[in-house]
């Protein structure tokens, strides 16, 4: 097979081996499909389905950031759901300190709380009083947990399967920790009956188009910060990493410094999605930073095309998307996930670029038609 | 411009694997500004010699020396910063990337990961790139992805990235394996020019290339230094004869 | 923490461990001779328990009867999943977790779209239903069985690996594929039985903790973490180093939950892993890494 691609490139040299589209044109694709979205809320008027497509928007956003650890550097990170989850679990900490008749004691503590005996507001939950607090927290914890776990790891030299695996070991550790310590989590149920989020006086209702928006905006940021990302030297140095990590190495550059920003940076996006999905779910659990969520993250990546953001955002939102539209029986949410799992083993068994590649392809081809 | 001044100094270099000495007490020294021929028969631990030298694997005992530096205890990429560079028996460009990137990568005076992130435009690097994609003729090729290059030119672009790294220092393992007589010759050119500025330490097999670079040829045999001198002598001498003897000849190993 | 409290932890931790050989046994082969990370196995042994409640409902065969057809059935889905899947597979390690990935969740949606989402509960064999009395601790005899089971299995397969040709010829495919195709070994057809065998094994586990533990579509992935860590534990190339590290993971969890509960063991078991990865990725019992 390798013999007729040879061939193929050699007749082709000046387009099919040059690289797909040049910085200017994909900078306008990004813009169209941003510009797409923010058009949503004025063809829909139905609350409820705003909501349900504030939440793909926000799938999407953990897609670029796996796209970026994963497709990009690298990093095989099947512990994506943990910066979701802490992310998620910041903001409904603070919005639940908001929340008016729950409040129960002299300092007010949550109804969960007075349930399992708790007398005093724990001392890691005094700083969510500070709704500014919460953000920072809700990003940085994040961050600076994975780019200890990455730390960890790649000074260690830790590569491939076993990456995946510690960090995916990892993820079970603290959701079964969160799971454990009900006390101050609220255990399996989780963080629920939040406030509505406020900001100078502004209400982002999880039905209304102020919560759309906004996701809108930061799926807007996250997605062109991932881009610039990519598009700069770091970035190339990341694709360098990925294809051969020793050789980065012997030109002089310490390859585990450039992971754990890669894996710090991917742990942003994800924790600021996790903060949204808080806001629009009105509530956090532990299924937040669960193995399924971690799963189909890499499901939507792998088939949207990993080494693409914009295929890899676009692949969660479609694919979470149709699932949404059949989550209305339970037999058909079943036959789809069914169908996910053909579908992804068919797509990394044959087509390692995901969609986005396919169609990457296919408009090289037509180029060189219209050429000829 | 060989002067005399010792710049590489490998001393009573012992490398096991499970019991197995790859280097058995290795002496190796070399010359700021040489080109150095390193041949041996097969399992003569020249590609552990680089592997030594470049920090791939740790020695078990003796010393290494760059310099003033003690390489011992460096880790890689501490190592290509002191001055190093090394180029691996199968070509190992970043296929995915074109050849302008792979020699952007390659160019690493910064190292930093907050500089380079900020970095997106080339600026007065591109001139010097685009020199060294001329020196292996390759500057038509800019935009190519590298994965498309043909044998020959992914060998030379991974000779460009060495340059592009300006190491002091360049370890080539076997850089002609699976070139074409011509490409070969070329390659030959290019390695004399390139020895204006750095010193090299070239493991080949091909005698032909070795004769037509190498001004000193070290050989290589069971994890030892065999013996050194110039092409004729090396052909000359008995113990090389015999070393060689049961593999091929030492003409066409 | 008097005596009979020491054994009785020290029993119950040998009969986690056995457990834990039990389903590591199948996984640890196919790791270490092909060096795919099965994420399916544990669905493999899923698919055993299932088959055991199916031919218990359906045909009224008691678990016993049921055995051998079990190991014949997971046994040949896994060779079809290596055939069709995992043999594409070879030269990317990082795509077989995902694919083996998606092969889990296509088999956990079949069973749930076929026999239903809900517990099912498979009889343990009446006639080691008893208990009995062990250095003053009382001991259910299907556990024993179990243990003494799970031994037979892993002397039949430590066998099989270095006393017949089918061993010595995937050791020689592990160890240099390229030497042995030039001795006519047909890497193909070899890894497939494999596969075929390491499934068996975990259909077997399946089927012989189902009387002990609910039977549901998701119950395997506890299985393959607890698996894969014994493996790693161990040692991809020592099936001896498997032995160890399932009865040293057996003995801590039985110990740790004793003394806190059973998600802190967990927990700590899991934290201890990564660990070991880091610092000792050949495992406790073994020189090499499985690159």
């Amino acid at each position: 097979m390798s013999a007729v691609i040879e061939k193929e490139s050699e007749l082709t040299i000046n387009t099919g081996a040059k690289r797909f589209g040049n910085t200017t044109s994909q900078v306008i694709t990004y813009a169209l499909v941003c510009a797409a979205i923010f058009l949503v809320p004025s063809i829909i008027d139905d609350a409820y389905l705003l909501n349900k497509f504030s939440t793909y928007l926000i799938m999407g956003m953990l897609a670029i950031a796996l796209s970026l650890s994963w497709g990009y550097a690298g990093i095989l990170n099947l512990g994506q759901a943990l910066s979701f989850g802490l992310g998620s679990y910041c903001m409904a900490m603070t919005l639940k300190l908001r929340t008016v008749p729950v409040h129960t004691g002299s300092e007010g503590l949550p109804d969960f709380m007075v349930w399992n005996n708790v007398e005093t507001l724990p001392l890691i939950w005094q700083p969510f009083h500070s709704f500014t607090f919460a953000v920072l927290a809700g990003i940085f914890i994040p961050v600076l947990f994975s780019m200890l776990l990455g730390w960890f790891m790649f000074k260690g030299r830790v590569t491939g399967v076993y990456v995946a695996i510690i960090t995916l070991a990892v993820l079970v550790v603290v959701n079964l920790l969160i799971i454990d310590q009900q006390r101050i989590t609220g255990g399996f149920n989780g963080i629920t009956d939040l406030a509505t989020l406020e900001v100078f006086g502004f209400e982002f209702d999880a039905y209304g188009s102020s919560a759309y928006y906004l996701i809108a905006i930061f799926l807007t940021i996250c997605l062109f910060l991932a881009l610039a990302i990519t598009k700069s030297k770091t970035g190339k140095i990341f694709q360098a990493i990925r294809d051969h990590e020793d050789r980065v190495r012997y030109f002089g550059y310490d390859v585990a410094n450039y992971q754990v920003f890669a894996i710090g940076a991917s742990a942003a996006i994800a924790g600021l999605a996790g903060m949204l999905y808080t806001i629009v779910m009105e509530f956090a659990s532990p299924t937040f930073l669960g193995v399924k969520i971690s799963l189909s993250i890499v499901i939507w990546c792998a088939v949207g095309g990993r080494h693409s953001l914009l295929g890899s955002m676009l692949g969660a939102i479609i694919i979470v998307g149709m699932q949404g539209s059949l989550s209305e029986s339970e037999t058909f949410l079943e036959t789809w996930t069914l169908v996910m799992g053909f579908v992804f083993v068919i797509v990394v068994l044959f087509m390692p670029k995901g969609l986005a590649g396919a169609v990457e392809s296919l408009i090289l081809k037509i180029k060189s038609r219209n050429q000829e | 411009m060989t002067s005399n001044t010792e710049q590489l100094e490998l001393k009573d270099v012992v490398v096991s694997f499970n019991g197995f000495h790859a280097l058995n007490g290795l002496d190796f020294s070399v010359n700021e500004g040489e080109l150095r021929c390193l041949i041996g028969p097969n399992g003569a631990g020249k590609t552990t010699a680089l592997d030594i030298i470049c920090g791939k694997t740790k020695a078990t005992s003796g010393v290494v020396k760059f310099e003033t530096t003690d390489l011992t205890n460096l880790q890689e990429h501490q190592i290509a910063r002191e001055g190093i560079g090394r180029k691996f028996q199968i070509p190992s460009v970043f296929q995915d990337m074109t050849v302008k990137e792979n020699l952007e990568v390659a160019y690493c005076k910064n190292n930093k990961v907050l500089s380079n992130l900020f970095k997106f435009k080339l600026g007065k690097e591109e001139e010097g790139l685009e020199k060294l994609a001329e020196l292996v003729n390759l500057q038509d090729h800019l935009d190519v992805i590298a994965g498309h290059l043909s044998h020959g030119q992914t060998q030379w672009l991974e000779i460009a990235l060495l340059v592009a790294q300006n190491p002091k220092l360049i370890l080539m393992d076997e850089p002609t394996a699976g070139m074409t007589r011509q490409e070969t010759h070329k390659t030959a050119e290019l390695f004399l020019r390139l020895k204006e500025k750095h010193t090299l330490v070239v493991v080949e097999h091909d005698m032909g290339f070795v004769k037509e670079i190498g001004d000193v040829i070290s050989v290589m045999h069971q994890g030892k230094m065999l013996a050194e001198g110039t092409a004729s002598e090396i052909e000359q001498n008995k113990e090389v004869q015999e070393a060689y003897l049961g593999s091929a000849g030492i003409t066409n190993a | 923490m008097d005596p009979t409290a020491i054994m009785s932890q020290l029993i119950t931790g040998l009969s986690i461990a056995s457990i834990l050989l039990l389903v590591a046994l199948g996984l640890a082969i196919i790791y270490g001779s092909t060096g795919v990370i099965n994420l399916a196995h544990g669905e493999f042994v899923m698919l055993g328990a299932y088959s055991a409640w199916a031919l218990q409902t359906f045909f009224s065969l008691n678990l016993f009867q049921s055995l051998f057809f079990i190991f014949v059935l997971t046994a040949l889905l896994g060779w079809i999943i290596e055939r069709v899947v995992i043999r594409h597979l070879y030269a990317r390690p990082l795509d077989t977790i995902l694919a083996t990935w998606g092969i889990g969740v296509i088999s956990i949606q079949a069973i749930r779209l076929s026999a239903g989402g809900e517990l099912r509960y498979v009889e343990m064999p009446s006639q080691l239903a008893s208990s009995v009395s062990f250095l003053g601790v009382d001991v259910s005899a299907f556990r024993i069985f179990i243990l003494i089971f799970s031994a037979a299995l892993f002397i039949l397969t430590w066998y099989l690996m270095f006393k017949t040709s089918f061993g010595v010829k995937l050791r020689a495919i592990t160890q240099n594929p390229e030497v042995a195709s030039s001795f006519g070994i047909n890497s193909d057809r070899i890894f497939g039985l494999t596969f075929a065998y390491g499934a068996g094994l975990a259909g077997l586990a399946g089927a012989l903790i189902s009387p002990l533990k609910s039977v549901y579509p998701e119950m395997g992935t506890p299985y393959v973490i607890d698996a894969f860590f014994v493996v790693v534990l161990g040692g991809v190339e020592s099936l001896m180093g498997t032995v160890f590290s399932a009865i040293i993971l057996g003995e801590l969890t039985s110990f740790i939950s004793f003394q806190s509960n059973d998600t802190i063991a967990k927990a700590l078991v899991l934290l201890a892993i990564v660990i070991l990865i880091r610092f000792r990725p050949q495992g406790l019992f073994s020189s090499k890494v499985r690159g």
